[in-house]
């Protein structure tokens, strides 16, 4: 037989301290067991006890949880948020937020028809990048050198715009919400105008601020 | 307030008994260091499962993401390093600590009656962490993870009866696919904690049940469990931590190239702890005896006499058998292990792979952090697609049977064959060295050192019947004009007019990505010599435009030549790829020609991506090139000499 003496479980489940000072006592005998030092030396060790358990449970869990709040302590830093660089194939350009569309302001028709034009950017996928996808749509106005450039999401409840060119109207056929050409509400159904985005011609290319707004309150608020 | 809430709930779940069954577990002998190999244990299965659950919210389990996702935990995201650090190494804590507390059950005779049915549990938890490392390693579908994994459930496929259909099932087809993943995500992140959990209650309870195998009554005064050992645990458990987050930091979890079936992964190993297992399998012997005999009956029947152990006990000398089985399998383990370590260490094709893996897993890291980020199809493709990846591998498969770069084979690997007495010698090269094609250091080889240059062509078969139409670099135009060169430039007077006619010479790559690293007054310089005005001190040299009449012109391609290489934009891509596609055409050698004309045998991609990389165009690298392993061969350990790789 091997010299380890295997104990059964506790017989009873007294309080322990007790227990141990009482079944301490008559076995050792030792003179440190004064009643004066223990319930102290018991007080370090539970107080360290529970410091180094819980430090050992916590640090994991906070490095954890930290690497959990990534999209708030990260914004911004990662390459994937800059600027398109025309990357070769790729016909997005993007400048300080502005796109440049592949239409020129000549390919607008100069009595201020709206054109609808689809507006492409580059989607970035946390890893991955999908280059010159369709992201919206944008009405484009053309009065004299400049362009006049709304969203094409209704302010009221997100559908989409039309442009009646009979009626000479924008007209939304979910809620019949109604916007004269310049954007301004034709009926009390939508909460504010139609959204009016930053758009610049440059060397005759137009350049697009493309950015979508909350709907259904009467200021606009960027999404 | 709050004790008259924790009586309320007291008196409904009865919660204080099971805490204090919990805390106030008797420790006959006083508490000890020696007993807390279980909770550590316990307590590295909560670190995994805390790091496991925030790396699971971060990973995407299929082939085109799984590393992908990984290379943006680890490189990307707030403290992603250290997650997945933690997860990495506490996995191999648990392995270790597992061996000790096995080992140290054994020796204590903690398995014996009436233990014996949570000794069995206890293999069983060995099982499911196996299981979960196993599971673990090829999540990451990085080379290293898939090549291991591979052989796992190739090993697997050697099941008698029904191997076929068990890899099949657990791969998810007859490839390694998309399900193969999930599948295997499923297991490492849902059932096998979930039964390791509900194992290690009953394992806990068993235990709680028989208690403590005291090693030393008498040691100290008894206590409980509260709060002295705890003390003990957590101190270990703080220590296990600490090692846990040093390598995390410092070291890093390993992220090699993205899985690719395509390309064989020679540096594949297992990880460290199978490692006694793989160089167990690789015995002549063993491997005589089948794949099934060394890698399930062999370890079956260890395992067989481990379950046995509290049978084994009863008999007479029962335990002292079991405590000498266990010391010699350990034994057995760190032998094989060590000898693995050390054949690798000592193994240059190996150390070369290992090389390439990292070099490619820097450059893929390169790639993907580029703006243009991983393209949907995956990392994988990006790889494929670079030349400082691609060209070495096409350079050793279709270039490096006569020429070397920089000594070696494109891929870091110096060629040998049998000598004479059998033994290793360095295969001799038949043509010249790559490395420095077209740099400074090449031009001025060629124009001072002609016969020098070319000297390994010697060694061709061809050389030594030289025919009258072949090329001798002892008596060749060239040859006597490098030495008029070598003997003009002798004069230190000359020697800015060396390095002005060697800018001439580079400038004639135009193309390359380096144009603004050429100096231009030093080009102007040359561009006199060339067209035959005499050196700093008066000597006149034979001009290169006497023979070579194309320099400085536009190169094209045409069916005739003038009998002397083309030189025109010498050393550009255009050049060579040309020149390699048809070396033998009038425009190059012509009749001197002994090289194979490579227009068929390769693809425009495959030519493509090799003459970008011997010409430096390809997006900038920090990642070093090979340096040859083996100093006394003739370019070894020559730094790459594209000095200026161009940007994509």
């Amino acid at each position: 037989m091997s010299e380890n003496k295997q104990t059964s479980s506790a017989p009873d489940d007294t309080p322990p301290s007790k227990s141990v000072d009482q079944s301490e006592a008559p076995e050792s005998g030792s003179a440190e067991a004064s009643n004066s030092g223990k319930p102290r030396r018991n007080f370090v060790v539970e107080f360290l006890a529970v410091a180094i358990g819980g430090l050992v449970g916590l640090v994991p869990t906070a490095i954890g949880g930290l690497f959990l709040l990534d999209p708030l302590l990260r914004k911004g830093t990662h390459p994937a948020g800059g600027e398109a660089e025309g990357e070769e194939g790729n016909p997005v350009v993007k400048e300080n937020g502005f796109l440049r569309l592949t239409l020129g302001i000549d390919g607008l028709p100069a009595d201020g028809t709206p054109v609808r034009y689809t507006v492409h950017d580059d989607i970035v996928n946390v890893w991955n990048k999908f280059p010159n996808q369709p992201v919206g749509a944008v009405w484009l106005r053309r009065i004299q050198d400049q362009v006049l450039a709304f969203s094409t999401v209704c302010p009221h409840l997100g559908c989409d715009v039309e442009h009646r060119s009979g009626e000479g109207d924008f007209y939304c056929p979910c809620h019949t919400s109604a916007f004269n050409l310049d954007g301004a509400p034709l009926n009390k159904i939508p909460p504010r105008a139609m959204d009016a985005l930053e758009a610049e011609v440059r060397d005759g290319r137009i350049w697009l601020k493309y950015e979508q707004f909350r709907g259904a309150t009467s200021e606009k608020v960027l999404v | 307030m709050i004790r008259s809430l924790l009586m309320w709930l007291d008196n409904r779940t009865g919660c204080n008994d099971l805490l204090h069954e919990a805390l106030y577990e008797r420790v006959p002998g006083g508490a000890r260091w020696r007993y807390v190999w279980g909770s550590t244990l316990v307590f590295t299965f909560v670190l995994q499962m805390i790091t496991g659950i925030f790396l699971w919210m971060a990973y995407s389990p299929s082939t085109q993401t799984a590393w992908e996702s990984v290379y943006y935990i680890q490189e990307v995201m707030f403290l992603g390093k250290i997650v997945r650090g933690m997860h990495h190494f506490a996995a191999q804590a648990m392995i270790i600590l597992l061996a000790i507390h096995l080992i140290q059950v054994i020796i204590d005779g903690a398995y014996k009656a009436p233990r014996e049915l949570n000794f069995w549990l206890g293999l069983v938890l060995l099982k499911i962490i196996l299981g979960l490392s196993l599971t673990g390693y090829l999540l990451p579908w990085d080379q290293k993870g898939y090549y291991a994994t591979q052989v796992s459930t190739k090993i697997m496929g050697a099941t008698p009866v029904i191997g076929a259909q068990l890899q099949e099932v657990v791969q998810g087809g007859a490839q390694y696919n998309h399900h193969t993943l999930t599948r295997f995500f499923a297991m490492h992140a849902g059932i096998l904690p979930g039964l390791l959990i509900g194992f290690l209650a009953l394992h806990l309870y068993v235990f709680r049940r028989h208690g403590l195998t005291v090693h030393d009554p008498k040691y100290k005064p008894d206590t409980t469990f509260w709060p002295d050992q705890v003390l003990k645990d957590s101190v270990a458990c703080l220590g296990i931590l600490a090692v846990v987050l040093l390598f995390a930091i410092f070291k890093g979890a390993e992220l090699s190239p993205p899985a690719d079936a395509a390309k064989a992964y020679a540096a594949a190993r297992p990880e460290w702890y199978f490692l006694f297992l793989f160089r167990f399998l690789k015995f002549e012997t063993v491997e005589h005896l089948g794949l099934a005999f060394g890698a399930i009956y062999v370890p079956g029947a260890l395992m067989g006499v481990l379950f046995m152990m509290p049978l084994t006990a009863k008999l007479k000398a029962g335990h002292r058998f079991n405590v000498a089985f266990t010391w010699l399998v350990t034994f057995g383990i760190v032998v094989l292990t060590t000898m693995a370590f050390y054949e690798d260490g000592n193994n240059k094709d190996h150390q070369a792979a290992i090389a390439e893996a990292e070099r490619d897993g820097h450059r893929i890291k390169e790639l993907a952090s580029r703006p243009s980020m991983i393209p949907v199809e995956g990392a994988v493709s990006l790889l494929r697609q670079d030349p400082f990846t691609q060209g070495p591998v096409l350079f050793a498969k279709q270039c490096a049977s006569c020429h070397r770069y920089n000594g070696h084979n494109g891929r870091g690997l110096v060629l040998r064959e049998k000598g004479d007495n059998g033994e290793q010698v360095v295969m001799q090269p038949v043509a010249t060295d790559l490395g420095n094609f077209g740099s400074r250091d090449w031009m001025t080889a060629i124009v001072t050192s002609y016969g020098n240059h070319f000297a390994p062509l010697k060694n061709a078969l061809w050389y030594q019947n030289l025919g009258e139409d072949d090329l001798n670099l002892d008596e060749s135009e060239m040859s006597d004009a490098s030495e008029g060169y070598a003997e003009a430039f002798k004069d230190s007077e000359n020697a800015d007019d060396l390095k002005a006619l060697v800018e001439a010479l580079v400038a004639l790559r135009n193309w390359r990505g380096d144009k603004d690293s050429i100096n231009a007054e030093l080009v102007a310089r040359g561009k006199q010599i060339l067209d035959g005005e005499p050196l700093a001190n008066g000597a006149e040299i034979a001009s290169c435009t006497d023979c070579h009449d194309t320099l400085g012109s536009d190169f094209e391609l045409t069916s005739e030549g003038s009998g002397y290489p083309d030189l025109a934009e010498y050393g550009s891509a255009k050049w060579l790829k040309a020149f390699i596609r048809d070396p033998g055409s009038a425009q190059f050698y012509g009749v001197k020609n002994h090289m194979p004309a490579y227009a068929e045998k390769m693809t425009e991609e495959e030519l493509d991506l090799l003459v970008r990389w011997m010409t430096g165009d390809y997006f900038e690298t920090h990642v070093e090139d090979y340096t040859s392993r083996f100093a006394e061969v003739y370019g070894a350990g020559r730094q790459p000499t594209v000095e200026q790789p161009a940007a994509e």
